[in-house]
């Protein structure tokens, strides 16, 4: 795959993915599959076959790291690139999460308009 | 003649030689002719009937006369004198005719002059039985006594005898009568004898020279009348009346009735000269007694004091200096006592004069206030029997001063007689008590204020002996003062260092630095006495005494447990609350943005200014939780730097390139006018964070179509970045406030330019935390000029491919 058209997005909070959605659709021209949970996330990945995802971190019941996690049985995270979103910005929390398996971690407030030149230059650059 | 013996011998020779000292004794050898002996020759030559008579007295060598009749020359050899047997006999010795007494026929008296045919005589014997020479009668012819010559003869000898002893006594009282006027009249102590009434007998030259009388004729007069003041007398004899229980009366008896009652009388008197001024002396009165101790009368003896009173006068002065009274106080164990010397500083004392006092404690004892009275006579008493130093303190009830504090000091000097002179001094202490009384009250109002105090202080003396320790102290330590050395500190005050869990080291109890001369501020540690730790703001500081000498060390500790609680509890809010913010903002922030770049379609213009609002302040809102989150994890110690080394220019031009836009809406240009080569060392993500600070405040100051220019200039160990505008400038009244957090010139600014009020202060924290500092320089109406400095890091070898 050579080329960034799918992001599966999982996100509790329905405002943010909403604007999310909106925001890498309308701005980015990516298709985008929003998921507000880690189960429903498990249940439509396979099918959905993103190229890269994003996640947010803190979720009730199965939570980003958790999803993360069980995505590796049904995706080949090594090929999709995976990006966290939160609120914590705090760097040990940063590291942390890169330590999980994260290419990146984009900090909630997000530039709407940026967002999809975000997650382009994560893809790109896990491609080269 | 018997054979001798020769322990008879010795005994003889003995017995002569302590006869020839009786001899001596009487001192009547060669001495003048004396009529009175003569009498006593011419006697016996009569009664005897005999032409010579003769006083022989036999000396070692010879027989000497001491009166003679019928006889030329005066003395005669001892181995031819007759007299030598006599005086061998106690009884009377005669020889009826020496030409047939085998004894003396041959001998030259009897063939020659006097031709002497007839001796008799009687041994002068002295009362302890020694002969030393002979009453005799001599004759030309052969004859003998009769019994009634002979007891005659005898008597004279006797008569003759005692004539010696009492010339010989005569010569004594002479000489003792001499030595006694010798004495008296060289004597400088003035002496005046009486008779048993008092009257006087005479006066030496001294007493003459001293009273102005002459001997001769005051004697008979009355002494106490002659000499006497009858006041004074007066004053005496009702002293003694007191002390001896019985009426005396003011004459001559004042000075004898102490005598009589086995009292030595030796006092002070003042003595009537003959021109009438008065003399002081010391009188001592003696008792002059005849063998069978019958009274004779008295002999006055009178020490001059003039001199010493000369000296009393010179002491007197000196101790009208001294502050307080000067006294002697000369106390006898038979009771009573009295003042022979108390300076004028009585009068301040006790409001008395030396005359008032007299001899009497009682005026004294009036003045001590009632209530310290029985103290003051016990602890006299006790130093009395103990004859050890006296030292009181006690209240005066002064008649012009009122209620005074004393402070009395005496020490005692035992005299011969068994009285006991007290030197003393006697002082005004009200002041110095009112000032002790103030600092008792003072250290009271100390220890109280100590007590109430809700930090712990705790100081030790120079030796490190702990002082003080308040009740918080206690409390906190779990414990009070105990003996130990320093060095136990830490352990058994349980003192932690700020974590809560590490034991602090003996050597930095903050209390034992301060004692080692150090000042210790604002050191956080911990107590750890019951389980939970004690957080403590310690401040510990040396003490000196005012003359500059160390006088120990004390520490003041502030609980600051509470205080960390609730800052933990507000960071925890903070972040929670930031947290919850965020989510929220992401989706308004989002959606704003959207709609404003027009995502979903165009905005009509109507809505366009209220969604622009509306954006900014989202955005705003946002840069208030993300500066207020930087500034949470600056205080809590967790924000982490990623020091790299780097070249300088490239984070100047990214900083411009990120905020280019933004001095673009503000119409405002950015300059980099000039950029020395350097490395720093720093987290180029923060250095960023603080170079967009500096930036956006320098174009939100600019007036539109201004410049701002950026500088980065080497220094001696640094390089100083200076971002600097052309605005307003810095007001005088907010400079110093500038690097505080929530600071803002004024507060309609924020609104107007759309700070947080947090930039400058993370600012200052981030370049402070990567080394560094921060300033500014600002000429109101002119604009300002902030930098800040890195410390240079050293560049890479040259030749690397990074410039």
């Amino acid at each position: 795959m050579s080329e960034l058209r799918r992001i599966l997005h999982i996100e509790d909070d329905p405002s943010i993915q909403s604007v999310t959605k909106l925001a890498l659709e309308a701005v980015g021209g990516f298709e985008v599959l929003s998921c507000s949970s880690g189960a429903e996330a498990l249940r439509e990945a396979p099918g959905f076959a993103p190229d890269f995802v994003l996640l947010d971190v803190m979720m009730p019941g199965m939570d980003g790291p958790e999803t993360l996690a069980r995505l590796r049985e049904c995706l080949d995270l090594e090929r999709i690139p995976v990006a966290f979103m939160t609120a914590k910005v705090q760097s040990s929390e940063i590291e942390h999460l890169r330590k999980l398996g994260a290419r990146d971690v984009i900090i909630k407030p997000f530039d709407p308009m940026r967002l999809a030149d975000q997650i382009r230059s994560i893809w790109n650059a896990d491609r080269y | 003649m018997q054979p001798s013996r020769p322990e008879a011998d010795a005994d003889a020779q003995h017995r002569e030689l302590s006869r020839l000292a009786a001899l001596l004794r009487y001192e009547i050898l060669d001495s003048a002719e004396d009529a009175a002996f003569d009498d006593f020759t011419q006697l016996a030559s009569r009664l005897c009937d005999t032409p010579i008579a003769l006083i022989s007295l036999v000396d070692q060598r010879r027989q000497w006369f001491k009166s003679r009749v019928g006889l030329e020359v005066s003395e005669t050899p001892r181995d031819i004198s007759f007299c030598s047997h006599a005086i061998r006999d106690d009884a009377i010795f005669e020889v009826e005719d020496a030409l047939a007494d085998p004894r003396f026929r041959d001998n030259p008296l009897v063939l020659g002059e006097p031709h002497i045919r007839f001796y008799a005589s009687t041994p002068l014997r002295t009362p302890d039985g020694y002969n030393l020479g002979t009453l005799c009668v001599i004759d030309r012819k052969p004859r003998r006594l009769s019994a009634e010559q002979r007891d005659t003869l005898a008597r004279l000898g006797r008569q003759v005898m005692r004539l010696f002893e009492e010339r010989l006594l005569t010569r004594r009282h002479a000489e003792q009568a001499a030595l006694q006027q010798a004495i008296l009249s060289s004597a400088a102590t003035a002496v005046i004898t009486t008779d048993v009434e008092g009257r006087l007998r005479s006066l030496n030259p001294t007493a003459e020279r001293l009273l102005g009388h002459g001997s001769a004729s005051v004697a008979g007069r009355p002494v106490c009348e002659l000499l006497f003041d009858p006041a004074t007398l007066a004053r005496r004899a009702h002293m003694l009346t007191e002390e001896f229980g019985q009426p005396v009366q003011p004459g001559f008896e004042v000075l004898t009735l102490p005598l009589e009652r086995g009292l030595p009388e030796m006092a002070q008197w003042r003595l009537r000269q003959r021109n009438g001024n008065e003399v002081p002396v010391l009188l001592h009165v003696m008792a002059v007694r005849d063998e069978n101790e019958r009274l004779h009368g008295y002999l006055l003896s009178a020490f001059d004091l003039a001199d010493q009173e000369q000296l009393q006068l010179r002491l007197q002065q000196i101790a009208a200096q001294v502050p307080g009274m000067l006294y002697q106080f000369h106390w006898r164990p038979r009771g009573g006592g009295r003042f022979p010397y108390i300076s004028e500083g009585v009068q301040d004392i006790y409001g008395l004069s030396p005359a008032q006092i007299g001899h009497d404690m009682r005026s004294v004892y009036k003045r001590v206030h009632p209530q310290d009275l029985p103290e003051v006579q016990r602890s006299l008493r006790h130093a009395a029997r103990l004859l050890a130093p006296w030292q009181a303190e006690y209240r005066v009830n002064h008649p012009q001063r009122g209620l005074r504090w004393v402070e009395a000091r005496a020490t005692p000097l035992p005299q011969a007689d068994g009285s006991v002179l007290w030197n003393g001094l006697i002082t005004d202490i009200t002041e110095r008590k009112a000032e002790q009384l103030e600092l008792e009250k003072q250290q009271e109002m100390n220890r109280r204020l100590l007590e109430a105090l809700s930090e712990a202080v705790i100081a030790c003396d120079a030796a490190g002996n702990l002082t003080v320790f308040n009740e918080k102290a206690k409390q906190w330590h779990g414990g009070d003062i105990a003996p130990m050395p320093p060095s136990e500190w830490a352990r058994h005050y349980h003192l932690y260092l700020a974590d809560g869990v590490t034991p602090m080291p003996a050597e930095q109890v903050p209390l034992r630095r301060a004692l080692a001369g150090e000042h210790v501020g604002d050191l956080e540690m911990a107590i750890l006495c019951d389980g939970t730790p004690r957080h403590v703001i310690c401040n510990a500081n040396p003490l000196h005494g005012s003359d500059g000498q160390p006088m120990g060390a004390v520490t003041v500790l502030y609980d600051i447990t509470e205080r960390k609680r609730i800052e933990q509890l507000q960071r925890e809010f903070i972040s929670t609350v930031s947290h919850e913010l965020r989510t929220p903002l992401t989706s308004i922030n989002g959606a704003l943005t959207l709609i404003c770049a027009n995502v979903i379609g165009q905005v009509p213009e109507a809505l366009r200014e209220l969604l622009d609002i509306a954006q900014q302040n989202s955005q705003r809102l946002s840069a208030l939780i993300d500066d207020l989150l930087d500034m949470d994890k600056l205080h809590a110690g967790k924000m982490r730097f990623d020091m790299r080394r780097q070249p300088l220019l490239p984070l100047l031009e990214q900083a411009l390139r990120a905020n280019g836009s933004y001095a673009e809406r503000c119409a405002v240009q950015f300059r980099l006018l000039h950029c020395d080569p350097a490395w720093v060392e720093v987290d180029g993500m923060r250095l960023q964070q603080v170079l967009s600070n500096l930036l956006s405040n320098a174009a939100k100051f600019s007036p539109a179509g201004a410049c701002v220019e950026i500088r980065a200039a080497r220094q001696a160990d640094g390089v100083r970045v200076s971002v600097e505008d052309h605005g307003p400038g810095i007001a005088e009244n907010f400079r110093e406030r500038v690097f505080q957090k929530f600071a803002q010139a004024d507060s309609s600014d924020s609104r107007r330019q759309g700070g947080t009020g947090l930039g400058l202060a993370i600012s200052k924290e981030l370049v402070e935390r990567m080394g560094g500092r921060i300033g500014f320089h600002s000429t109101p109406g002119e604009g300002a000029c902030f930098w800040f400095e890195l410390p240079l890091a050293e560049a890479p070898v040259a030749g690397g491919s990074d410039r």
